[in-house]
């Protein structure tokens, strides 16, 4: 790919800004900081899985996973501005959900802990995970005001904290959990063309 | 017996008194009406005696016992709050007479629900209605039997009968007064209506600018006041 080709690409992105503007979206500023962190990672990052991918050391490979559940908890705590400890929260989640399902690819041998292996499936765990985390926060915190009513009148009953909450929580995280199934049942056709063409 | 006692209440919310030397005790089975101008802190009130507020100041007690020292589950079953505006949560309105014994773990009494339908004049296949098909009065009819099947030993009404009309009015003071009867329930209501308060109040409580107005029998109130503080 020519540079003017790579230059010509980021017009794409500059009709998407152009479409936000027109429509009164507000998403320029995520669009363009979101478009340049990609630019930017990607261009370090191929340096840095090389060097990664050549060293084959587990402290060093652990110490990536840990960087890239870290970023993917700031960003996700971010939609969730407003909840205590959204940070902690969602570096906790999305740190279980990598090692749960890491430990279970490791311990029933389907993968050997290279970084060849590991960082890959992690990137696509912690990626799913920031997801389902970032829209599990959006949603409980629309939930809690538009619902506000439905969780007093509950308490009001004598129904403790978890119990008023439990039909919104248990919605957000169907809503949450949308975009996994949606990528599971797209899988083969889909999803994994995607991945192996890029 | 006091089963409620309150002593020296002050409640200071963002450097402003809401309420301001609050001290009044109700007897078990007291019905107990509560008016005064909007802002007066009656809701205030009603939700420090709910332990959704704390006051800043004094202590409240129930049988002999702090508020604080009980869980809010513990307390909110016994002492039950209804708003002015009924809210039915899920779909139907089954879905919110059951809520009570999802609550306690019982098995649902039909026999209970319909003996409460039937004392607010509402039929029995109300519960598979949608409680968007429901009118207001229908609603608040609803969101009281909800309440009353918790078995609350004090119940606190809070304006449940401003936005309906005099049928359905009567309708839930009949329902009210035959809970106590029944059951010997505590009753504090807090009304505009002052016709309401005479059908219903033994005692009156009336709050001006947070402060005790007015704390006495109710009769005595209306001879002295007449009718003009509604």
């Amino acid at each position: 790919m020519s540079n003017l080709s790579l230059a010509l690409t980021f017009s794409l992105v500059l009709i998407a800004l152009g479409l936000s503007y027109k429509e009164k979206l507000g998403l320029e500023k995520d669009m363009l900081i979101g478009s340049l962190r990609a630019v930017v990672q990607l261009t370090f990052i191929g340096f840095i899985l090389k060097f990664v991918f050549n060293l084959d050391n587990i402290i060093f490979t652990s110490l990536i996973l840990i960087i890239m559940v870290y970023n993917a908890s700031t960003v996700a705590a971010k939609r969730g501005a407003g909840i205590e400890q959204a940070l902690l929260i969602s570096f906790a989640s999305i740190l279980s959900g990598l090692v749960i399902t890491l430990g279970g690819l490791l311990a029933f041998g389907a993968i050997t802990y290279q970084p060849s292996q590991v960082i890959p499936i992690s990137g696509m765990v912690v990626g799913n995970s920031m997801v389902a985390t970032s829209l599990l926060f959006k949603t409980l915190l629309n939930h809690f005001q538009t619902k506000r009513e439905e969780v007093e009148v509950k308490l009001c009953l004598g129904a403790t904290s978890k119990e008023a909450s439990r039909s919104l929580i248990r919605d957000s995280i169907k809503t949450a959990m949308l975009p996994t199934f949606d990528s599971m049942k797209t899988l083969g056709i889909v999803q994994l063309p995607g991945i192996k063409g890029g | 017996m006091n089963i409620l006692e309150c002593s020296s209440i002050q409640l200071i919310k963002n450097e402003q008194t809401i309420l301001n030397n609050i001290s009044f005790t109700v007897k078990k089975g007291d019905s107990v009406g509560i008016m005064g101008p909007s802002g007066s802190g009656k809701s205030s009130l009603f939700r420090l005696l709910n332990l959704l507020m704390s006051p800043s100041t004094g202590e409240i007690l129930y049988r002999d016992k702090n508020l604080q020292e009980y869980t809010p589950t513990q307390l909110r079953r016994s002492i039950g709050y209804i708003l002015q505006k009924p809210y039915l949560f899920g779909t139907t309105v089954q879905e919110n007479l059951m809520y009570p014994y999802q609550l306690s773990g019982k098995k649902p009494d039909f026999t209970e629900i319909n003996s409460y339908l039937e004392q607010v004049k509402l039929a029995k296949n109300i519960l598979e209605k949608k409680n968007t098909a429901l009118s207001g009065g229908e609603q608040q009819r609803i969101a009281l039997i909800r309440s009353l099947l918790i078995r609350p030993e004090i119940i606190l009404l809070d304006e449940v009968t401003a936005a309906l009309d005099e049928e359905n009015t009567l309708l839930i003071e009949e329902l009210i007064a035959h809970e106590q009867r029944q059951h010997n329930v505590t009753l504090l209501f807090i009304t505009h209506n002052a016709q309401q308060a005479k059908r219903l109040a033994q005692r009156l409580l009336y709050l001006e600018a947070g402060s005790i107005g007015y704390l006495g029998p109710a009769s005595d109130f209306f001879k002295d006041k007449g009718d003009h503080h509604e």
